[in-house]
């Protein structure tokens, strides 16, 4: 096992303990911030593949802005740390023979494949900020405008359904 | 391609996206306007939406000159195929914007928003219609998504309203989940994103058949949470319940055609190659159309068993609605323009009798307060045009001469059995449901017509000018149709055309 892959597992592991707590937490304090470093587990699997500026993106946006806003919601908001909220578990067993099955399946489709896997050489660190700045002017410039229409609307959605009255 | 060509493409693409351009123009028209307009004059959001909505299609038609081309360096397809979705989109959205000006249940509320997220809705169907990247094709069907999750919350001091606008939510994000990983797994046997180079390199190599079988599974919950196939259809009663009529009217067209439209242009051109004679050949290693039947027979068998025991009209209208998705799904599986051309005849079919449908609900709703099938009892003496109108939309979407529904679905029957012995079977169920359905069907027209109405009710119901002129604008082409639809039928023909290849 290289040095890579010791860093990714480690990460991997990081981020799915935080998942597995965020779920299974009845206090959603401790769920945000089970939430909080499954997001830092992804931002550094990003860095270990070189693609810094998703990495700063994943902490910014996510770590700096959603999960601080959701933490502030959780807070603000009274008594909600006092919800009763249901974690239970129902049907134990036909999920997890269905997780099982999937998750053989999925495992089976990833290690037999042969994936279209950049050469390692070509692999080698490279800024990607000004790749993407100059992709997102030129070749997926549609798709850019697109979503800027598209969080407008979200963006007159949210206001109306936070408005008090009709 | 050097940069300064991409950026010439893009700029030569934009007098190709022009309807595209004019209904972007008319959202940030309306939210303008919102802010000027008094609150007393605010109806006028509705006049200006219409407008808008009239524009586009003007532009829409412009477009049938220009031929099938790739615009935006491959990102969207302008094509007869998409043309013929963006005037469905347009016509069914100006029908729903006419049925929200006189809908009760939407008045006293905020209408600006209203028409804003609408014609936004509509930019996102276009949109769906002509994705030709799977950037885009994810894009255009959250952009449908997100403004759909909007308007089915839209009465949100009702409880039934918000809990469909969550519901919409969750299950969305759900399917997004799936789809986006189904994309990540084709692009990493591919290595790209484009669908053509996607079809190219999948019909060359021969690619691990079980990956890509899951990367189909997973990419149909996407395209089957907007069809509202089994088993993707979960949301689609709630929501159909929920949110307000004239919205559910257009969810259970404008969405679930747009569905069709990036299903069809997807798996033709990404997982299939062309053969002869306007037939194709699924790509080796993957049946994907036995397994799209299988989902158009589940589809239908279900939404019609379960139509079966709902009390509820609106209700008993989304799980017919969820199976005649699968009755149009049957043209896609054949892999021939036959099959393209029977589905999309059907779905412009299915939108006159649907929204139809929904109209009588609106209207019945109106007047008695309900949506119960109790209270269309007895309906043809109280308020005798309803009832009628009912009664053709219901024939037609039976199947039953001499209703444009009947013509509908003979065309799918007769694809299916040129089809060739392979999918019979298919035939068999798509028949035996067109009976169920026939029967939960019968049971609203024997409420209005043959049941005893309460005493203590009115002894008719007066509707309004303005119902009856959108009934008769709905009913007429649904009877027309199912006696002269030639000219329908040669537009289907035509627009079975889209871009195959670059």
């Amino acid at each position: 096992m290289s040095l890579f892959d010791v860093i990714f597992y480690l990460f991997a592991a990081f981020t799915l303990a935080s998942a597995a707590l965020m779920v299974v937490s009845k206090n959603i304090v401790h769920s945000a911030v089970g939430l909080l470093f499954s997001f830092f587990g992804v931002a550094g699997i990003y860095v270990l593949l070189a693609a810094d500026f998703l990495a700063v993106v994943q902490v910014l946006v996510y770590v700096g802005g959603i999960l601080i806003l959701l933490l502030f919601g959780v807070m603000l908001t009274q008594r909600i740390t006092s919800v009763d909220m249901r974690t239970g578990t129902l049907q134990l067993v036909p999920a997890i023979l269905a997780v099982a099955g999937i998750f053989v399946i999925l495992f089976r489709v990833i290690r037999t494949t042969s994936w279209n896997i950049v050469p390692e050489a070509e692999a080698q660190f490279i800024p990607t900020a000004e790749k993407i700045g100059y992709l997102l002017m030129t070749d997926f410039l549609i798709p850019f405008e697109i979503v800027s229409v598209l969080l407008l609307a979200a963006l007159i959605g949210a206001a109306f359904i936070a408005r008090k009255g009709t | 391609m050097n940069p300064s060509e991409i950026i010439q493409n893009n700029i030569n693409s934009l007098s190709y996206f022009l309807p595209e351009l004019i209904l972007t123009g008319m959202i940030v028209v309306l939210i303008i306007a919102d802010l000027l307009l008094k609150k007393e004059n605010s109806a006028w959001t509705s006049l200006l939406a219409l407008g808008g909505l009239v524009i586009a299609f003007v532009a829409v038609l412009n477009q049938y000159d220009l031929g099938s081309r790739s615009i935006f360096n491959d990102m969207l397809a302008v094509d007869p195929f998409a043309l013929y979705f963006k005037l469905l989109f347009l016509t069914s959205a100006a029908f729903v914007v006419l049925l929200s000006i006189g809908s009760v249940e939407l008045a006293g509320r905020p209408v600006g928003e209203y028409f804003t997220l609408m014609t936004a809705l509509t930019l996102g169907l276009f949109l769906m219609a002509s994705a030709t990247n799977l950037i885009t094709i994810f894009i255009s069907i959250e952009f449908v998504s997100v403004t759909s999750f909007i308007l089915a919350t839209y009465l949100k001091t009702r409880r039934r309203s918000s809990e469909a606008g969550l519901k919409y939510t969750i299950y969305g994000a759900f399917s997004s989940g799936l789809m986006l990983y189904g994309i990540s797994i084709l692009y990493g046997l591919t290595g790209t994103l484009d669908i053509y180079e996607i079809g190219t390199k999948l019909a060359a190599s021969s690619a691990n058949s079980l990956a890509l079988l899951i990367s189909i599974i997973l990419m149909l919950a996407g395209f089957g949470y907007k069809l509202a196939a089994v088993p993707f259809h979960f949301w689609a009663p709630d929501v159909y319940e929920g949110a307000p009529t004239p919205i559910t009217a257009f969810f259970s067209v404008g969405p679930k055609a747009a569905g069709f439209a990036l299903l069809i242009r997807f798996f033709n051109v990404a997982f299939a190659t062309e053969a002869t004679n306007g037939e194709w050949a699924a790509i080796a290693g993957v049946n994907w159309s036995q397994l799209l039947a299988v989902v158009a027979a589940a589809t239908m068998t279900l939404g019609n068993l379960v139509a079966i025991v709902q009390k509820n009209v609106k209700r008993l209208l989304a799980y017919s609605s969820i199976a005649h998705a699968g009755y149009a799904l049957m043209g896609v599986v054949l892999l021939s323009d036959q099959g393209v051309y029977a589905t999309l005849f059907y779905l412009v079919v299915y939108y006159l009798m649907n929204i139809g449908a929904f109209l009588v609900v609106i209207v019945v709703q109106d007047l008695v307060g309900s949506e119960s099938i109790d209270d269309y009892k007895g309906l043809i003496w109280r308020a005798p045009l309803p009832a009628i109108a009912m009664g053709v939309f219901l024939f037609s979407l039976t199947g039953l001469p001499p209703t444009a529904g009947f013509i509908g679905k003979f065309y799918l029957f007769a694809a299916l059995i040129k089809g060739g012995p392979g999918f019979y079977w298919l035939a068999v169920v798509a028949i035996i449901n067109s009976v169920i359905s026939l029967y939960y069907y019968a049971r609203i027209l024997k409420a209005m017509y043959f049941d005893q109405q309460d005493e203590k009710e009115p002894a008719s119901l007066a509707v309004s000018p303005y119902y009856v002129v959108l009934l008769i604008a709905l009913v007429v082409p649904t009877i027309f149709l199912g006696v002269y639809w030639a000219p329908l039928a040669d537009l289907a023909n035509y627009s079975v055309e889209f871009l195959r290849a670059l």
